[in-house]
Formats: structure tokens, C-alpha cells, sequence
């Protein structure tokens, strides 16, 4: 099949596809095999169709896409068919991206006290004890919450949002609507009564959980909340199949995979490695706008809900929140804002930033508890029965 | 095994520069990335997944190859919820019914009346057994926008792209004469499974340059005065570079082009720009952007 100029050629082919997998292509044997075929095919051709036949067999994304032609330069030296002194191609990789590797103390703060603590609760003192404790603790502002009781709280965060959580996905299931006759299902279901067709099947809608997006603000205002609610976020996503989390301060990132890890002490550790803005300035508006503009098509659908955790102290411009605000509203089947301020008694919606994007939000709830969370089921299965 | 694709004796595509050439006969202007892609995807038989912004000719990729090699293009439009039965196959269970009831009174056994109701006459064919059953020649087949159906079929599909057969229970399994050309295109509304992408080859269409957006809009409108078309065309490349959420593609240039040689005009004027901006733009917000931008400023820059 392969009708080779020189098997020199097919060693550098080889070579080159060894060298894309060192730099994070997908270039396995069967891709290499088919570069080879892909190879032999444009042989006739000059060197901008190899390279061009090359990238179509290697790349499968657009960031691979951009990157290949740096690829290509580096390995064949900007000459596509110039094979001498190329033998050395293999040991070469590309200098991984440079990321800033320094961790600001805030964030190192937040994830030490994020760790769940290993400790049983009565070595450490709880000043908690009993069912009536227990009922105070999930009215608990996070925040005024004692260290000797965080334990209590983790644990009882996780078994009630477990039990929220798995109990709202199956509801949101449910919610069924009839369409046409089925008639395979209906004549697959009348065999018991000779094939008359009786008891009738329909074409419900597709059965799908609804998708939920979070978007959680880490700034520094949010300091004392991120924690849990990072907690929170990481109990949703573990029963919704189509989940999204996304953090943001100054600019927005995708922690989805991230946080798909079953316990959340292991995505600590990837989460600390995300260069953002952890406990500095919050642009909420602009991180809605790159969310919008970059991630928004990926994760959302129609039936999306969105769910907004902030404070909403922002220093941006607050005509551009709420733009951006009425952007996401429309891709978004409901927008729900809980805000940890909310649970302070004197608290009004009255910053600027709050002010503007109250117009465009269909709940607007306190998120500084426990139970201000657990609520969140009531809000979304009012969205599921409309 | 399947069969390997055949094409009509007289179509036969040699050489990148055959297709490039053969696209741009059928109005399609290309470049060497993409023509040497679609070659493969001829000579290796492999898929091509086609990514990229909307309007800028990703469906057209796999009509005008049909239209080159002059066979059928087959089409199976990808939406949430697409499943096995409005893609690959379904009983005709009205006709079923009927058919039962007919030979309730003959002489027929049993396994005559099955074997006739699920003969073929009974099989509704959709695009994907479409375009394995077909006889002739290895037909197109276009995978619309993949990204819109749902995990499940992406498997499914992904089953059918290996090997080229499907399985009607009733009838056994049919396996494809002539395996069909394929062309998935994707707006990347989402990313889509390894596997998938690892299957098929690949191609990232970007906005075209100034150069080949023009000669795009001389060979589909071949009427337009020289000005009004090269005039139209910076304008669009200017907006593309404005922070706006829909950038026009190229179908949105030609679109544009047309609304003003339909409305008589040889040159675009900031009154007659404005007037057209919904050919460009379509949302309420970009065209305010573009507004605020100053439509006299845009022309007179690019000038």
C-alpha cells in the first residue's frame, strides 16, 4: 500500500508523529499508520499539502489546530521534505506552556482551611452536641461558624446535600410530557392483548435531567463563603450528569473537571493550581461576558439553570452586568442569584452592581447557610413545573 | 469487510489540485489545507470533521463534492433528542397494521404473514441506512452540525463509522456495498467524544482573508461592480475584528452584497450601510456596536 521514495522518509513520518505525542497529540499507532497512507497519498504533491495532509490525520481540535504549524516548523525546520540531520527529531518536545507557578497566600488560605479535616470532631472540642445543636448549625452563618464545629458542619453539609441533590435529580427527571403515539411501544405493549392496540403509548420528550451551570465567585469579598460553597457546588455536580461549575473574579475559569472527583479533598489540589484571582477584585460583569463569550455555547442548553453565587460587590461597570446578565437569562431556562449577604438582617440589594442585575434574575435568595442552600431544591423544582 | 468506495468512471480526482480545481468550477473557492483534507478523505476513506463559525461554508463542502463526483448526497441534520429511529430506520407500522388485517382471512402460515410485513416495502429508510443501501456508487453523506445530537447517537454513530453496517433485527444485518464518503461538520456548541474525533480526520475552518473573501463573492456574484464587492467585503473584515457576539461569516457578506446590488447600488454609503446592517449583523446588540462604532468611520477606514 505504501510506495515509499526512501523508508528514510517513512522513519521521519514516524519520528514526527512521536514527536506530536510527546507534545499532547493523540498521534498513536493508528494515527501514524494512517499519516503514513495519508503520506503516501499526496506523494506526488509538494510540501504545503504534506503538511497540510499531515494536520488533517493529526490534529482533532482547534487548539490543536493552531498549534500544529509551530509543530511542524519546530520538527521539519520549515523544509516539509528536507530530511537531513532530522534524526535527533524524537528527543526534542516543546518547553511546556509557562503558568505562573506562584500561589498567592489568600488562595493557599482558603484551600487549608477547605481540607476536611481528618480529626474526629470530639477530639477537637465541639461545642455541639444533639439534634437541637444540629438544627442551629445548619442556620449557621459560614462565616460565624466556630473551628471546633466546621467538622460537625462538613459532614452534615455532606449528607444533606447528598440527600438534596439526589432527591432533585431524580424529580427533574420525571417531569414528562405526552406527544404523539409511539407505535412501537404501543404494539410492543398490546402483544399481551392480541395486537389490538389498547392501551396506548406516547412519544414523551426525550427524558433528560435538566442541565445546571454554576457559577461561583472566588473574590476577595467572598473570602469566607467560597469554601462552602465550592463544597456545594461539588455535591451538584456529582448527581447532575450535565453539570457545569465555573469560577470567576477577575476573569472566569472551568473547574467542571476539576471537581469531578469523588472526594473533593482530590480536587483541591488541581483547583490550586488555577492561576486566578482568588480573593482579589471581582469584575462580575466582565467574567459573565468572557463566560458568556467563551463557555457559554459549550455548556449550556435551552433547559439550562444557572446558578449564581456572589455577593455581588463588583467593581466593574454595572450597565455591562447587566447586559451581560440579559445575554445569559436568554440562553438560560432560569437564573438563580443566592447571595451570602442576604442572610445579614439589615442587608439591601443596594450596591450598584446588585441593583442592576436584580431586573434580569428569576430568584434572588440567600446562600450564607446551610439551609438557605438546601433551598435551592424549592427554587429549581418551581422552574421544572413550568 | 465492506466494499471500498467507488466512484463514476469519468469523476475520478487525481491530485490535490483536481479537487481544488474541480471545487472551484461548482463556485467553491478553496485553499490547499482543505482540498488536501477532502483528497484524503477520498483516498483513505476515512471521515472528516469540519469545525468552525457558522457561514463559512461547512455544509457546502460536502454538496459540492457530491456535485463534483457526481453522486448523492445524502443529509442527516443533527438535533437534541435525533434518535435511531428518525436517523437510521423505522417500521412503517401504519402499513403493518393494514397488512395484518388484509391477510387475517388468507390461507397464509404464520412466518409468511411475518416475513412479509417486515419485508422492505415496509422499511422506512432514513439517511444513515439511506446511505449505506446504495447501489450505484458511494454516495456523500453529511453529518449536520454533530455537535446538537446527544451523546448516545454520537456512539451510535460512531459504531456505524467503523463499520459500515447496520442491524435491523427483523431483517439481519446489512452490510454497505459501496461505503459512503463522509462529512461531519461541527460548530463546536460542544466538544465531542475522543473517540469520534480520533476517528475522522480533521479541519478547522477559519474566517477567509481579504484576497479569498474577494474572489469568494466574484465567483458567486459575477454581476457585482468591482467596488461595491470589495468595499463589502473590508467592511465585514472590519466587524469581524469588533468585540460583537455573532461575527458575520462569509454567507453573511454574500448575503450583503446581494441586498445592495438588489437595492441598485455601485458603492455602500454610510446611509445604504446602515439601512442593510440586518444582512451582517443579527443581533440587536451587535448592530449597536457597529453603530456606535460609526458606520462612516468603518467605511472611510477601509476605504
Amino acid at each position: 500500500m505504501l510506495q515509499q521514495d526512501s523508508s528514510d522518509f517513512t522513519k521521519e513520518i514516524v519520528e514526527f508523529c512521536r514527536f506530536a505525542r510527546a507534545n499532547g497529540f493523540s498521534a498513536g499507532i493508528t494515527e501514524t499508520v494512517d499519516s503514513l497512507q495519508a503520506a503516501a497519498a499526496v506523494a506526488s504533491a509538494g510540501g504545503e499539502t504534506f503538511k497540510s495532509a499531515m494536520r488533517a490525520e493529526l490534529c482533532s481540535s482547534k487548539e490543536e489546530w493552531d498549534v500544529f504549524d509551530r509543530l511542524f516548523e519546530e520538527f521539519w525546520g520549515g523544509s516539509a521534505r528536507d530530511s537531513s540531520n532530522r534524526s535527533d527529531g524524537a528527543e526534542r518536545t516543546l518547553q511546556p506552556k509557562s503558568r505562573s507557578q506562584k500561589m498567592e497566600s489568600a488562595r493557599a488560605a482558603i484551600f487549608a482551611t477547605g481540607e476536611p479535616s481528618a480529626r474526629p470532631a470530639d477530639e477537637e472540642g465541639s461545642a455541639i452536641a444533639g439534634a437541637s445543636a444540629l438544627e442551629r448549625i445548619r442556620k449557621m452563618d459560614f462565616s460565624e461558624v466556630p473551628t471546633g464545629d466546621q467538622a460537625v458542619l462538613e459532614r452534615l453539609a455532606e449528607r444533606l446535600l447528598k440527600q438534596m441533590t439526589r432527591r432533585l435529580s431524580r424529580r427533574l427527571k420525571i417531569a414528562e410530557s405526552s406527544g404523539p403515539v409511539d407505535l412501537r411501544r404501543t404494539i410492543h405493549r398490546n402483544i399481551g392483548r392480541g395486537g389490538e392496540p389498547i392501551d396506548l403509548r406516547f412519544k414523551g420528550k426525550n427524558l433528560q435531567q435538566v442541565q445546571i451551570v454554576i457559577l461561583l465567585d472566588v473574590s476577595g469579598s467572598m473570602n469566607l463563603y467560597s469554601m462552602f460553597l465550592l463544597k456545594f457546588a461539588h455535591s451538584l455536580q456529582k448527581h447532575f450528569k450535565r453539570a457545569g461549575t465555573f469560577i470567576f473574579s477577575t476573569e472566569v475559569h472551568d473547574v467542571t473537571g476539576a471537581l469531578r472527583t469523588r472526594k473533593l479533598a482530590d480536587a483541591f489540589g488541581s483547583l490550586s493550581k488555577i492561576a486566578t484571582g482568588w480573593s482579589g477584585g471581582t469584575k462580575i460583569g466582565e467574567s459573565l461576558r468572557e463566560f458568556n463569550r467563551f463557555h457559554a455555547k459549550k455548556t449550556m442548553s435551552r433547559d439550562t439553570f444557572v446558578i449564581i453565587l456572589s455577593d455581588g460587590w463588583d467593581t466593574g461597570e454595572p450597565e455591562v452586568l447587566a447586559a451581560e446578565l440579559r445575554a445569559l437569562k436568554r440562553r438560560a431556562s432560569k437564573v438563580v442569584w443566592l447571595n451570602p449577604l442576604l442572610g445579614l438582617r439589615d442587608y439591601q440589594p443596594i450596591s450598584r452592581g446588585m441593583a442592576a442585575a436584580l431586573p434580569h434574575v428569576d430568584v434572588f435568595a440567600p446562600g450564607h447557610s446551610l439551609e438557605s442552600l438546601l433551598e435551592l431544591e424549592r427554587h429549581l423544582m418551581r422552574g421544572a413545573a413550568r | 469487510m465492506p466494499a471500498s468506495p467507488t466512484l463514476p468512471e469519468n469523476n475520478q480526482v487525481n491530485n490535490v489540485y483536481d479537487l481544488i480545481r474541480g471545487f472551484e468550477r461548482l463556485g467553491y473557492i478553496t485553499d490547499r489545507a482543505l482540498a488536501t483534507a477532502v483528497y484524503l478523505v477520498l483516498k483513505l476513506r476515512k471521515p472528516l470533521l469540519i469545525e468552525g463559525h457558522a457561514g463559512l461554508g461547512k455544509t457546502e463542502v460536502a454538496k459540492v463534492l457530491a456535485a463534483m463526483l457526481g453522486t448523492r448526497l445524502i443529509r442527516l441534520q443533527c438535533y437534541e433528542g435525533l434518535d435511531v429511529s428518525s436517523a437510521v430506520y423505522e417500521w412503517n407500522y401504519q402499513k403493518q397494521l393494514l397488512a395484518i388485517k388484509i391477510q387475517e382471512r388468507t390461507e397464509q402460515t404464520v412466518e409468511e404473514k411475518e416475513k412479509h410485513i417486515f419485508g422492505r416495502e415496509f422499511l422506512l429508510e432514513r439517511p444513515l441506512l439511506q446511505s449505506i443501501l446504495a447501489e450505484d456508487a458511494s454516495p456523500v453523506l453529511l453529518i449536520d452540525e454533530i455537535d446538537r445530537a446527544d451523546e448516545a447517537f454520537e456512539a451510535f454513530l460512531l459504531e456505524l463509522l467503523s463499520d459500515f453496517q447496520i442491524t435491523v433485527p427483523e431483517m439481519g444485518t446489512i452490510t454497505a456495498k459501496h461505503v459512503p464518503f463522509v462529512i461531519l461538520t461541527s460548530n463546536r456548541t460542544r466538544d465531542l467524544s475522543d473517540a469520534l474525533k480520533r476517528r475522522c480526520l480533521y479541519h478547522w475552518i477559519d474566517y477567509p482573508s481579504l484576497e479569498k473573501e474577494m474572489k469568494i463573492v466574484r465567483t458567486r456574484l459575477p454581476g457585482v461592480a468591482e467596488t461595491l464587492g470589495s468595499q463589502a467585503v473590508k467592511f465585514v473584515q472590519a466587524v469581524r475584528q469588533m468585540n460583537i457576539s455573532k461575527p458575520p461569516g462569509v454567507a453573511e457578506t454574500l448575503d450583503w452584497v446581494e441586498a445592495l446590488q438588489t437595492l441598485g447600488k455601485n458603492q455602500i454609503d454610510a446611509e445604504a450601510a446602515e439601512e442593510t446592517l440586518g444582512c451582517i449583523s443579527k443581533s440587536a446588540e451587535d448592530a449597536a456596536r457597529i453603530k456606535a462604532e460609526g458606520i462612516e468611520k468603518i467605511l472611510s477606514e477601509t476605504a
